[in-house]
């Protein structure tokens, strides 16, 4: 029988590996970088960028939640 | 951190913001933004390919096949980075994990919109102070 060659990560080549297990938490930097671009776009100032984007953040994830929640609660009682 | 335009033709100054994300708004003398909405949009990009790795950006045979990719359309607004990734994709045997390889692509993709986002309201403004 021939051993099994050890896996060895190369980076932008294969796949993140802990990304595979925990892919959820990989949706909260996406949020936070649509709030940062979307509030640079959306604001006259820069300065009041860094609270509106925190806000949004916040609500974005908060959405997303209840619509997770939603669509749980929908397929539990279609089952 | 502002400065005076440099540029104020609105076509050039999508060209740029798609070359270099954040660019335009550089030509319009906001340093600030460009820096801000250029580096996050990079840092988004670059993320996907560090998740999914870099055959996340799969480019179609030929634009008529652009239907069977669709998430290219939304990869390729990030600028020439993406045809880069595409092109060093291309040659590159890689393993496919499937969570991962979404997680990609909805970075790359999401990157490229937020740079379509910047893209038009670059232009905008650059009309309006040309009309100005």
């Amino acid at each position: 029988m021939i051993p099994a060659a050890p896996y060895v990560y190369h980076p932008f080549i294969d796949p993140l590996p802990w990304a595979w297990a925990h892919w959820a938490w990989t949706l909260l930097p996406l949020c936070a970088a649509v709030a940062l671009v979307y509030k640079s776009i959306k604001c006259s100032t820069m300065s009041r960028v860094p609270r509106e984007a925190a806000v949004i953040f916040v609500w974005i994830i908060v959405g997303m939640v209840l619509a997770a929640g939603a669509l749980a609660g929908l397929v539990k009682v279609m089952q | 951190m502002d400065s005076s335009p440099v540029l104020r033709n609105p076509p050039l100054v999508a060209l740029a913001g798609w070359l270099v994300p954040g660019l335009g708004y550089w030509f319009l003398g906001q340093r600030g933004r460009a820096i801000t909405i250029g580096v996050t949009i990079l840092i988004v990009f670059v993320l996907g390919l560090l998740i999914g790795g870099i055959k996340v950006v799969d480019a179609p045979d030929g634009f008529a096949n652009i239907a069977q990719k669709p998430w290219f359309i939304g990869q390729i607004l990030a600028g020439p980075v993406s045809v880069v990734s595409a092109v060093l994709a291309d040659r590159t045997k890689v393993m496919s994990h499937a969570h991962s390889w979404e997680i990609g692509t909805l970075y790359t993709a999401v990157a490229g919109m937020l740079n379509l986002l910047a893209i038009i309201d670059s232009a905008h403004r650059a009309s309006q102070e040309s009309g100005a």
